[in-house]
Formats: structure tokens, C-alpha cells, sequence
């Protein structure tokens, strides 16, 4: 008789296990999300993706790529952006935000530094492109075409490239040799620049629009604009930007020994950091109070350690001459009242509140225009070029961006501008349909499972002491320690992005995850998921979201 | 075994207890079995008593196991264990890890004999409770390990009595290691699990284990709620090692009990209109207890 074991013997190999996958109402997906630095960057950064890499591999020249996918001034932008990302960061809810601004500065630095190059997505491509204006606009739109293959060249009416980058924004906080490079970078991918030609002035628009596929205007806005009030037409009062731009082509001005700049933006900021280094005693004239002023807090900060003396709720109504000369302005004290449209205080004069101020100087930091000369383009509130939603104007294959579209903004504004014409060029002249830019939903605090993050103190510059400031144009904050930029990156939550803590690896109840052998990724596995949910809510960074069955 | 920091902190996934087991979403039960399989990993022999692990994991043809695996009764886990352990001895053969299991109902009242006569006997096995505080699979009847306040289905009014103190009992019997965990944690488990088989001799882990549809929780609460269990000082995390007590967890941030009441429907009724504040501040002086008793 044949010997039978004792008991029921099975064969684990020839089970087929019981689907549990079945039993599922919500399923478990892997979202790369949109963190909130990256939605609230003007220039679309992927700051997400440089950090992580600078945290996970150390690795800043594949962090420098990252960042010059989209913005070829890393360098620039780590000095003078106001970053609004750092606004948006998640972190600012939990400790601190990341420092994410001193970050783009030591990957922009290392790029230079160590001479990285960018790279061509195509090669060449017949179709030609003009560029009108040479900042952060134009460049961005002209580095974002050549990549792609375009025949781009730039035309611009000053001697040197860079807009305001060059003549507007002071050495001291970023300085010329930076700019530099960064410009020749982009001109190494083929981008030819013509300076010194005014369009409109030298050449015409439409020769140009005979002579390209499509044209993209960058033009800024050039002009200083000066208060309307009598004696503003003498030799010795300035209009910011003109001021700056004397200063920044290496002119020696006059200033005398007080200076007064009126205004209350980063342009009187400027102006009076400015002066200040070239010896005079300077004060800052404005209507209302540092409340509303619309100049960036660290930027009024760094002007008030360097000693510039701020005069609140005072209004120039007139500037005394003598002899064609400015010696001084007759103000009136200000008192705020309800809010205006702007939102800000309204400010009334205080009647027989009359004072004079002596002044050598005067520089009227108050706004700027479009230079129109030469242009005629349809306007917004008689004021900005007008584009539609593509960036195109009202002639057909002209385009435009940056300061002249949008009004007076910011560095990384324009490089956005810039981008997003650059595709909408392209469309154009393949004539597809203009492509439809959509993003993964963005990732905020509240969703995130900061059980798993640890308070970290944040990663603070260190600016040079105001005696060596004030010495010169050097930087105000001199480099950065690349291992202390590292350690700050590894702060970053990596909201909405896997980083591999193996939560709902080890977490799952069911073992429904599983580790790729191929990829290396987390994956799940929906026959035996049952949808409980809890490696949804033990990922730390939300890049798990629980989504109803289909 | 003298096995270095490193491998004792070294998390463990070995798959080898397998997906396709019954146990409701958001188990802490199944999680922690996994847990501590794969803690334990190849060379072990699992008893387990009767109770809901038991019968989510073992049907024919599909066990979940992918190690022996033997079910006897609901209260002779740890006899059993005995039983193999003797076997091994007397066959001369092993080592081999040998893991008694069960739930609190079997280990509190029913298997608590068996335990005990095992521990005096001293023999080398670990003992691992999961303790989800009531007689899940039989349909939540109240067990000597369920807490003040708690409902359930034969304490429809909440529990009267407070829990036993299962390690306690199980070290005052002279056992060399005796330890508490929660799934929240699975490096410290885990770590629990390696630490008590590299001792010689009987061997006590006391798990909780959060069971969603006995506390009436959502199913991804089970980790958040562990970690509630701790910080309240309702569930302190602890070794007691040759009869002293070392490594206890200190809490970060002490959480108010309601915190962690609140978030199960077993202890909803204490919150209703004309609840029982004062079970509330009689559970709250328990965690205080806890916390001065242990330091946490
Ligand atoms: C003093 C100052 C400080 C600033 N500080 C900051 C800062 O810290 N951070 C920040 O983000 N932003 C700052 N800004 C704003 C920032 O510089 C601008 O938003 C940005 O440069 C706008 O870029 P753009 O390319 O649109 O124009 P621009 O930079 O103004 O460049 C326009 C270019 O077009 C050229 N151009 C104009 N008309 C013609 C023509 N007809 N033909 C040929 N070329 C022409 C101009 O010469 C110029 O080079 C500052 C601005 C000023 C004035
Ligand atoms: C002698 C005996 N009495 C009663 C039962 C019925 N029974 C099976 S499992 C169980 C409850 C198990 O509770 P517990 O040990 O806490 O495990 P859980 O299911 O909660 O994990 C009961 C009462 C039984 N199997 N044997
Ligand atoms: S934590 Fe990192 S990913 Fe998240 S918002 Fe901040 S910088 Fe971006
Ligand atoms: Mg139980």
C-alpha cells in the first residue's frame, strides 16, 4: 500500500492567494504633486528638484542643470530675487522656510565657477527669431529658442546687454563680472547680439518683421519718471534709473553732501544705498510710512543699518533753486486717512506743516515708463504693451514680455515672461495650437505628515560688516559655504515628491508595496492593496493620494 | 547570539508572512505579524492560538505563513510552544526561533496558564501578545485587557475595570526579558523581537495592536493612533531586562488623553450629551500614573 503523510500536505508554490484587491473602495496612487515653492516661482523653477538633489547626491552640477532648464541666470537671480517661494514654502508652517534663495545663489555660483555649459535640445532649425532688448526677458526668451534650435538674435539700444540687471540693479548686490557670465553662456549656444541699436529709432520694427518669423519685444521700461512738482527740470535732480545708470557705466556724478531720494520702492532703496557709498549723507523722502512702503523688507533693513536717515509722512511740494541749482525742498508733513485703491493709506497734507530740507541732490525714485520711441504698439491703460494670453501683441508674430508687458516687476518675473514666449513663438511658427501649460495639483502644509520632520534652524547669510559696506561696491554678502547650502537643502520636506523613507513600505498591513526591482520605486500592488489608506496618511509628503476606484 | 547595534536596528522586510490574508484594512494585528516574521525571519516556528490573526492568515489553501505555522487551541499557545520546544531538545536538533502568539484574550485570561507554566518552566521561547484590547474575532467581547471606558459588545455601556498589567506580571516571573512596542515604531519592534531571540529562555513582547473595526477607527488611523497610545502615557514603551527596567520612551510632547479617545468609536459615548466627563479624568489619571510610575 502507498505510504501517505501524515496530514494534509500543501505545496505553497502551487497556491494562488486570495486577491484581497477586491475588497477596495479607495485606491492608492503615486502623485508627483506640485510643491508650493515651484507654484509661486515667477520663473518656474524646479526648486523642488535642485534642493532634493543638492540634499540626496550632494550634487550641485546636476542641480545647476535643473535650475537652468528653465532660468539661464541661477547666479543673478540668488541675489537680487525677492523670492516668492520662500513664501510659499511649506516649511514656513512647521519652522522656518527653506533658504531657497541662498541656495539658487551657490548652484548658480558653482555653474560659473566650474564653466558649466548648457545644453541643446535640437540642434538647428532654419526658422530665425529677433529679440528686441537685452534683459532678463529678452534673454530668457532668446536662451529658451536657441536650445530649441532657433536662429535667434538680440538688438539692443545700449551699449551693453543685461537691461536692469546691468544698469539698474547697484554692484554691491550684484555685481557686473556675475552678469557676465551668465550672458556669455547664453550667447554660446549661437545667440548673436547686436548692441547699440535702438529699434524703432535705428532700424524700424517692421524691417524686422519683414526679415524674421517672429520678433519678441523685451524693451523694460526705460524712462524715469519725476514727480510734477516745480524745479524738477534742474541739473542737479536725477530720476532713479538715470541716476543708476550714470553710477553703473562707471560715471562720476556730483552728489554734494546731502542727497535726498524720493520714494519709497527698491529703486529709492538703491539710489540711496547708492549715494551713500559715494560719500553723502543720505535721507529718504516718503508720503507714507515703511508700512506701506513697496520696497522689499530686507532691502529697507539693509538700508537702514547702513545709516540712510528715513523721513515718514513727508511730501516735497516744490524744490528751492538757486541759480539753476536744487539747495534744498520745501515738504509737507502727511497725515494717513482711509485707504486708497491701492489699499495702502491715503496720505493728506497737514496745512501750515511746511519745512525745508536741504538737499545738493535729488533723486526722484517714482516709477518708470516704457520708451515708446519709434514703437507703435497697442497699449494696456495707455501705459504697457498689451498682449493676449500666448505674450502675443497686437501685431500679428510680435511678441513681448517682462517690465513692458507687466509693469514694473521682477528679474525672475521676466525670465518666466521670457520662457513662456519662447514655446508660444515655436507654436506659432509650427503653427500647432498653443499648447495648454497644466500642472499636478499643489501640495500645501495641511496635507502633509510632518510627524516625520524634524525642526532645523534655517540657513542664514551673513552680510559683510556695514564699515566694509560702505567702503565700496563690494558684495554685500560675500559666497556661501557649499557644505552649509547641502545641509539647508536637506531641510526641504521634498513636498509632493517621493523620498524614499519606506513608510508605506514597511507600514503596509497587507505588504501591498513593494519595492521595483527595476526601478527601485515604491509600487503598489492592487491585487492585494485593501485601500485602508494608512500609507496615504503616513507619507510624509503627500506623494500618496488615496482617489476613488475606478 | 551577540548580534551588533547595527543589525539589531536594521529594519526587516522579508516577506514572509504574505499579502491575501482576511484581516480587516488597516489591521494592526496583521501589520505587526509582519513585523515580527520578518524580525525574526526564516529559521522559526509560529504557534498561535485562536483569535483573529489565527484565522485571517491560515485558511486552506492560501496561508499566509512562509514558515511552520501550527494552530492548536485558544488556550494552549504557549504549551504547544512548550511542547515544540521540548521536542527540538530531546531531537537534539535546532536552533531555531520559537514564537508563541496570541491575542490579549488568549493571553490575558484564557491562555494565561499556559504562559505561566511556560515562564516557570523556562523554556526558550518568546511569547508575543497582540494586544487589541477585546475578543476581536469572536465579535469585540470586553477581555481583561480591555481599558477603562472602552464599549464594546459585552460592555455596551463602556468597561468598568481597569486593564491588567500584563508585562508586569510576566517579568515578576523571573523572566530574563520582557518588553513593550507599538506598530507606529517598527524599528524599535523589530529591534524588540531581535533583542528578546538572542536571549536564552522564556521571553515576553507585549504588542498593541489597534483594531479598526473593534475601536471604530478609520483604517489608516492605526499608526497615528499608536503613536497617541504613547504620548498620552496610556501605553508606556519600555524593556525590563533580568528584571530591570531600562529604555523607556519618554514622551516629547505629553497629549491629553481626549486626543487619543476621541479619535475611536469605542469611547464615543463619553463625549455624548450627558457622557461621563469623569471616566475622562479617571483615564486621564491613569496616563498620569503611568507617566510618574515609569518616567515617561
Ligand atoms: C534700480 C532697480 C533695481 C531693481 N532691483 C531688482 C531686484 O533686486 N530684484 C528683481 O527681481 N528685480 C529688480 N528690479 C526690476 C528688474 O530689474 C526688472 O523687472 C527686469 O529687469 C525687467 O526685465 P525686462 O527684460 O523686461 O526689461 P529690462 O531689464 O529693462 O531690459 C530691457 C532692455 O531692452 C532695451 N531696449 C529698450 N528699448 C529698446 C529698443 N527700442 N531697441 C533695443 N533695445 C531696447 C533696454 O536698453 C534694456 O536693455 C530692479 C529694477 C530697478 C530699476
Ligand atoms: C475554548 C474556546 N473558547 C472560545 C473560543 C472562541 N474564540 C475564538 S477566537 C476568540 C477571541 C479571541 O480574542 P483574542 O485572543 O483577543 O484575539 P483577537 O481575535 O482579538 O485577535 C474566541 C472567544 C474558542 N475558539 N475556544
Ligand atoms: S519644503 Fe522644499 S519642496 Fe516643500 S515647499 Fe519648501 S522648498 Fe519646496
Ligand atoms: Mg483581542
Amino acid at each position: 500500500m502507498e505510504k501517505l503523510p501524515l496530514g494534509l500536505v500543501l505545496d505553497l508554490r502551487k497556491v494562488v492567494p486570495y486577491k484581497t484587491g477586491s475588497w477596495r473602495t479607495l485606491m492608492p496612487i503615486n502623485i508627483a504633486h506640485t510643491p508650493p515653492c515651484n507654484n509661486a516661482c515667477p520663473a518656474g523653477n524646479d526648486i523642488r528638484g535642485f534642493l532634493r538633489v543638492l540634499a540626496e547626491k550632494k550634487d550641485y552640477e546636476q542641480a545647476w542643470h535643473i535650475l537652468t532648464r528653465t532660468n539661464p541666470f541661477p547666479a543673478v537671480c540668488g541675489r537680487v530675487c525677492p523670492h516668492p517661494c520662500e513664501g510659499g514654502c511649506n516649511r514656513r508652517d512647521f519652522d522656518e522656510p527653506l533658504a531657497i534663495n541662498c541656495s539658487e545663489r551657490a548652484v548658480g555660483d558653482y555653474g560659473l565657477e566650474n564653466n558649466l555649459q548648457h545644453k541643446k535640445l535640437i540642434d538647428t532649425r532654419k526658422e530665425k527669431v529677433a529679440v528686441i532688448g537685452s534683459g532678463p526677458a529678452g534673454f530668457s526668451c532668446a536662451f529658451h529658442l536657441a536650445k530649441r534650435g532657433f536662429q535667434v538674435k538680440i538688438y539692443e539700444a545700449n551699449s551693453e546687454p543685461g537691461g536692469m540687471m546691468r544698469y539698474g540693479i547697484p554692484s554691491y548686490r550684484q555685481p557686473n563680472y556675475i552678469l557676465k557670465q551668465e550672458i556669455d553662456n547664453i550667447l554660446r549656444l549661437g545667440v548673436e547680439l547686436e548692441c547699440n541699436v535702438k529699434v524703432g529709432v535705428n532700424i524700424p520694427l517692421d524691417q524686422l518683421r519683414n526679415e524674421y518669423d517672429a520678433v519678441f519685444l523685451g524693451i523694460g521700461a526705460q524712462k524715469g519718471l519725476s514727480i510734477n512738482i516745480p524745479g524738477k527740470d534742474a541739473e542737479n535732480v536725477f530720476t532713479g534709473v538715470e541716476f543708476l545708470r550714470q553710477v553703473n557705466t562707471g560715471k562720476w556724478v556730483e552728489l554734494g553732501n546731502d542727497v535726498v531720494v524720493i520714494g519709497g520702492g527698491n529703486t529709492a532703496m538703491d539710489c540711496a544705498r547708492v549715494a551713500k557709498r559715494l560719500g553723502a549723507n543720505v535721507s529718504i523722502v516718503y508720503r507714507r510710512t515703511r508700512m506701506e512702503m513697496p520696497a522689499i523688507t530686507a532691502e529697507i533693513d539693509e538700508a537702514m543699518e547702513e545709516r540712510i536717515m528715513f523721513r515718514y509722512h513727508t511730501n516735497p511740494v516744490k524744490l528751492i533753486l538757486d541759480e539753476g541749482r536744487v539747495v534744498g525742498l520745501l515738504c509737507v508733513q502727511m497725515e494717513l486717512r482711509e485707504p486708497d485703491a491701492s489699499g495702502r493709506a491715503r496720505p493728506v497734507p497737514i496745512s501750515g506743516s511746511e519745512a525745508f530740507i536741504p538737499a545738493e541732490t535729488v533723486i526722484m525714485a517714482t516709477g518708470q515708463a516704457v520708451d515708446y520711441d519709434g514703437i507703435e504698439i497697442q497699449t494696456a491703460d495707455k501705459q504697457w504693451i498689451y498682449t493676449n494670453e500666448y505674450l502675443m501683441t497686437n501685431m500679428e508674430g510680435v511678441f513681448a514680455g517682462g517690465d513692458a508687458v507687466v509693469g514694473l516687476e521682477t528679474v525672475s518675473l521676466a525670465i518666466g515672461q521670457g520662457m513662456r514666449a519662447a514655446s508660444a513663438i515655436e507654436d506659432y511658427i509650427e503653427g500647432n495650437k498653443e499648447s495648454e501649460l497644466s500642472q499636478p495639483p499643489v501640495v500645501y502644509s495641511r496635507e502633509l505628515n510632518t510627524y516625520y520632520y524634524q525642526p532645523v534652524k534655517r540657513y542664514e547669510k551673513e552680510a559683510r560688516s556695514i564699515h566694509m559696506r560702505l567702503k565700496g561696491f563690494k558684495e554685500v554678502y560675500p559666497a556661501f559655504d557649499q557644505d552649509d547650502i547641502i545641509s539647508e537643502a536637506d531641510r526641504c520636506f521634498s513636498c509632493g515628491l517621493c523620498y524614499d523613507c519606506g513608510n508605506c513600505y514597511m507600514y503596509c498591513p497587507d505588504n501591498a508595496v513593494q519595492k521595483s526591482k527595476t526601478t527601485g520605486f515604491y509600487e503598489f500592488d492592487y491585487d492585494f492593496c485593501k485601500g485602508c489608506g494608512l500609507c496615504a496618511k503616513e507619507c510624509p509628503c503627500h506623494y500618496i493620494q488615496m482617489t476613488l476606484e475606478k | 547570539m551577540n548580534q551588533s547595534a547595527e543589525e539589531l536596528n536594521k529594519v526587516e522586510k522579508k516577506d514572509l508572512f504574505t499579502s491575501g490574508h482576511r484581516a480587516c484594512g488597516g489591521c494592526g494585528q496583521a501589520l505587526a505579524a509582519r513585523l515580527v516574521q520578518d524580525a525574526s525571519g526564516e529559521n522559526t516556528i509560529a504557534c498561535v492560538a485562536t483569535g483573529c490573526l489565527e484565522v485571517f492568515s491560515s485558511p486552506y489553501p492560501d496561508p499566509s505563513w512562509r514558515i511552520p505555522f501550527l494552530h492548536s487551541l485558544f488556550e494552549n499557545a504557549s504549551a504547544v510552544a512548550s511542547g515544540v520546544e521540548a521536542a527540538y531538545k530531546a531531537l537534539k536538533k535546532g536552533p531555531v526561533n520559537i514564537i508563541a502568539q496570541g491575542g490579549d484574550g488568549s493571553t490575558a485570561d484564557i491562555g494565561f496558564q499556559s504562559i505561566s507554566g511556560m515562564f516557570e518552566r523556562g523554556h526558550n521561547v518568546l511569547y508575543v501578545c497582540y494586544d487589541n484590547e477585546a475578543y476581536m474575532n469572536t465579535g469585540v467581547q470586553r477581555s481583561s485587557f480591555t481599558p477603562l471606558g472602552a464599549r464594546t459588545s459585552t460592555t455596551p455601556m463602556g468597561n468598568k475595570t481597569r486593564k491588567k498589567n500584563m508585562p508586569l506580571i510576566a517579568a515578576n516571573h523571573g523572566i530574563p526579558y520582557v518588553a513593550t512596542a507599538t506598530v507606529d515604531d517598527f524599528r524599535d519592534l523589530q529591534r524588540k523581537v531581535k533583542t528578546a531571540l538572542s536571549i536564552e529562555g522564556p521571553k515576553y513582547i507585549h504588542i498593541l495592536a489597534p483594531c479598526p473595526l473593534g475601536w471604530g477607527h478609520h483604517g489608516e488611523l492605526t499608526v497615528e493612533i499608536c503613536r497617541l497610545a504613547k504620548d498620552t502615557g496610556l501605553f508606556p514603551i519600555y524593556e525590563i531586562v533580568d528584571g530591570k527596567m531600562t529604555n523607556v520612551k519618554k514622551i516629547p510632547v505629553k497629549v491629553p488623553v481626549q486626543e487619543y479617545l476621541k479619535l475611536q468609536g469605542r469611547f464615543s459615548h463619553l463625549f455624548k450629551k450627558g457622557g461621563s466627563p469623569e471616566i475622562i479624568a479617571e483615564i486621564q489619571q491613569i496616563a498620569n500614573q503611568n507617566i510618574e510610575r515609569y518616567n515617561l
